[in-house]
């Protein structure tokens, strides 16, 4: 039996315009947790996807068990016993827990000795079995719509079980999850290695390396950096090479000196389409030199929140105050111009217009006014050369500048450019909802240094974020939200991330 | 009143199996319009064999009806290749492919058949002449009062048509194919990592919801007109698409909404001569099952959970 169960060797795989993977040789040995660091776009993903048969390599073989393979589709991965949790899951909505997870290989029975129908009681019935004995609690008669995303990982997980897999990778498992689902599927995982699979997991998170991975494989820019013990590395050895340079793990961050109060929401309630509370009696304010993050489990009414308080959503009761003026009936443009500036969650479509330049798009707050437009009429050196100063303070990398289509460019310069464009309003409030969301550590970092550089100006911050790691990093007030109300606002000093984790679910005494 | 249901019954069957043809279709993601233009050229097909055929096996022949039920399921079938090509494999826009292969249809069908006409008999008519199918009573059953009316005077392809409905109620949700075919139309993604074949599965179901489509043409052809004609694209594929959307895509309430336009019609065209009016007023009352369509939207389309990848070319590099 070889060394490894599952080998790549020399892989390379070509995109049109990108080498996704240069080269790049691994072992993984059986039983181990193998981990896969690198940033977005570092190659781990399009790796895996090779392993799990999604594409063919341009170069290179994959070996397992020693044995050469060539994988056309999926299938033919499963067929060698491998899994895989996908980032996006692959489940249909309105079918059972237990219809997801037999689909394509249900139990049979025949009808009338004739028919052969799926046996769908056998099915609850394996998949009731099969979630007791591996600890990963499901009803298997609830449908996928109605449970949240934790269960939905573990029916992903599910059906590797079931189609018996053994080599298992996990594509960025906890992206979606709260600190204590982290501990359980951390749990889980190392449960699976203690019955002998071998996982392999995509991340980019080094804590989650540091406590669950055996080994750990570093990618940069397509190209295999290292692989290494993770006993022996430490958490600021790992960032610096998946970024190749030092990186500052944590920024430093002045003490807070908060000065007038700027923003007061007063018994907010938003309702949806639907006249349900997405929003019930939300009170908090926000003073200047003041980070006030929000909490919560994604779809709890946060993103309302912002949208209400920038005026793209009307609010059911309750008042808006910016700076003691009332701003609850103001129309959009008179809030901004009061004095909010917006970073919105669905940067694409509410934060660029995507088929616009870069340059028309960071004149987006201003074209309107002096010196951009007089009289009606648009003056586009104005706007040259405000791009051109936004473009070499704000770092925006694109292929040709100020002329480039916003579609073109990169998910990190698409957000520096709108935080880029809404931090020059020098606003008394900006809200940002999900900055860093989808953004590579380098960018994270970027964006970081500007929210702090602006609360030091002495701007009143509202940070929505799903990140806990970002909220506890920069926050120096944490309200968190469960099911449209504000649970618990207290300093941030005086929360750990667990505490703050058990309010997202709705726990009310931590 | 008997005669309501007799009627009702026998407009409502083919539009079921149209309707049922629609659901598979757009149960395994692929938006279809095209069921007007599939149950025409399956009509077509069907009408142009028992043409050719009547004067080899005696006018009076039965057994032609059901060789043209066969034959509009082919021709409806093999004519909806057209639209899983263009929707499957060259990832078009299903609406505007669906539009286009209506408008294809009649064209096609109507030079199709005046050339058939000239071959056969050198004239160039529009109308391939159909024989007249028997019709026959359940005995027991169709002397119940009123609702015997269900069973009196009908056709045999009724009773075709019940028996293929109840295959495909089984095959869609009880079969293994089914719960591929179900899960196509809401995530393909799932289908492909559970090893499904997303474009076969969708293939499959277009050329069945072709076929059909063509049955349903056929019965119409026979039972309404007694001819194939460019009258045949009287748009019950479109009512039968209204038909689909009422019943949520189910085949169990599609069912029900079937009847109950079946009833519509025939009730509003009884109603009128009841009521003695002109017979220029039956066209208003034949309006009944439209109007019927237009207050249903209103008030259910709300309420309904469309398959939530129809419409959408599958890409499997997409993710």
């Amino acid at each position: 039996m070889s060394e490894y169960i599952v080998e790549m060797r020399r892989i390379t795989k070509r995109f049109p315009g990108i080498v996704a993977n240069d080269d790049v040789s691994i072992g993984i040995r059986r039983g181990e947790v193998y981990a896969l660091l690198g940033e977005n776009g570092a190659g781990k993903s399009t790796l895996m996807s090779m392993l799990f048969g999604m594409y063919e390599p341009d170069a290179g073989e994959i070996l397992i068990d020693g044995e050469k393979v060539v994988f056309h589709s999926s299938n033919d991965a499963a067929a060698r016993n491998i899994g895989m949790v996908h980032q996006h899951f692959k489940l249909v909505d309105n079918y059972t827990i237990a219809e997801n997870i037999v689909l394509g290989i249900e139990p049979m029975t025949r009808k009338f000795g004739i028919f052969p129908c799926v046996d769908i009681k056998k099915a609850n019935e394996e998949i009731a079995e099969l979630s007791k004995r591996y600890g990963l609690e499901v009803n298997p008669l609830d449908r996928i719509e109605d449970v949240p995303v934790s269960v939905r990982q573990r029916v992903e997980i599910l059906k590797m079980l079931y189609r018996k897999a053994e080599i298992m990778i996990f594509d960025e498992p906890t992206a979606v999850l709260t600190p204590q689902e982290i501990d359980f599927l951390l749990g889980i995982i190392d449960g699976l290695r203690r019955d002998g699979k071998t996982i392999i997991l995509i991340t980019h998170k080094m804590e989650e390396i540091k406590r669950i991975a055996d080994r750990c494989a570093i990618l940069r820019h397509g190209r295999l950096i290292d692989v290494r013990n993770v006993a022996d590395t430490s958490i600021q050895e790992m960032a610096n090479m998946m970024v190749g340079r030092q990186v500052n793990m944590s920024q430093a961050k002045d003490e807070p000196v908060f000065r007038d109060e700027v923003l007061k929401v007063e018994h907010m309630t938003v309702k949806n389409e639907h006249h349900f509370d997405v929003v019930s009696d939300v009170s908090f304010s926000v003073r200047g030199g003041e980070i006030f993050a929000i909490a919560g489990v994604s779809g709890n009414g946060q993103t309302e929140i912002a949208d209400a308080i920038a005026g793209l959503i009307k609010i059911a009761e309750g008042r808006i105050v910016l700076s003691g003026r009332e701003i609850t009936a103001l129309p959009v443009r008179e809030r901004a111009e009061a004095g909010i500036s917006y970073i919105p969650e669905d940067r694409q479509g509410t934060g660029v217009v995507m088929d616009f330049t870069l340059r028309d798009n960071l004149a987006l707050r201003e074209y309107y006014k002096e010196p951009f437009s007089g009289k009606g009429i648009l003056h586009f050196e104005a706007f040259e050369k405000y791009a051109d100063e936004l473009i070499s303070k704000y770092d925006i990398r694109s292929a040709e500048e100020s002329k480039t289509i916003m579609r073109s460019m990169s998910g990190g310069n698409q957000q520096k450019a709108i935080v880029g464009r809404e931090i020059e309003e020098h606003a008394k409030l900006i809200i940002f909802v999900q900055p860093t969301r989808g953004l590579d550590i380098g960018a994270i970092e970027n964006i970081h240094r500007h929210i702090l550089a602006e609360r030091e100006r002495g701007a009143a911050i509202l940070l929505i974020s799903l990140e806990l790691d970002e909220i506890m990093a920069l926050a120096d007030t944490i309200g968190v939200i469960y099911s449209g109300q504000l649970l618990k606002i207290a300093p941030a000093s005086s929360l750990t991330s667990h505490d703050v984790g058990r309010y997202m679910m709705g726990v009310k005494e931590a | 009143m008997t005669k309501v249901f007799t009627d009702g019954l026998s407009f409502a069957l083919p539009l079921l199996i149209m309707a049922v043809g629609a659901i598979y279709s757009e149960k395994s993601g692929v938006t279809n319009l095209a069921i007007e233009g599939f149950q025409g050229f399956g009509a077509f097909i069907g009408a142009l064999i028992a043409v050719l055929l009547m004067p080899v096996m005696g006018n009076g022949s039965q057994a032609v009806i059901y060789i043209a039920m066969a034959g509009a399921a082919l021709g409806g079938g093999v004519y909806a290749c057209l639209h899983a090509l263009l929707c499957i494999n060259f990832k078009a826009n299903q609406v505007i492919s669906g539009v286009v292969i209506n408008i294809l249809s009649v064209a096609l069908t109507a030079f199709f058949t005046s050339s058939a006409n000239t071959a056969i008999s050198g004239t160039s008519s529009n109308k391939l002449i159909l024989g007249v199918s028997t019709r026959f009573s359940v005995p027991g059953l169709s002397d119940i009062p009123y609702a015997g009316g269900l069973f009196k005077n009908m056709y045999p392809f009724e009773i075709i048509i019940i028996a293929l409905v109840l295959f495909f109620s089984y095959l869609m949700y009880k079969t293994r194919f089914g719960m591929m075919l179900r899960a196509c139309g809401e995530n393909p993604q799932a289908v492909d990592a559970a090893g499904g074949d997303v474009e076969k599965t969708r293939w499959i179901a277009v050329i069945i919801s072709g076929a059909l489509s063509g049955i349903g043409g056929i019965c119409f052809a026979y039972s309404l007109l007694a001819n194939f004609s460019p009258s045949i694209y009287l748009g019950y594929g479109y009512l039968a698409i209204a038909a689909m959307i009422f019943g949520n895509w189910n085949i169990g309430t599609t069912a029900i909404v079937c009847l109950i336009f079946g009833f519509a019609k025939s009730g509003g065209y009884q109603l009128c001569i009841a009521m003695g009016l002109p017979s220029n007023y039956s066209d208003l009352f034949l309006m009944l099952p439209y109007v019927l369509t237009m207050l249903l939207l209103i008030f259910f389309s709300k309420k309904n959970h469309p398959p939530k990848a129809a419409g959408e070319a599958w890409d499997k590099g997409k993710r």
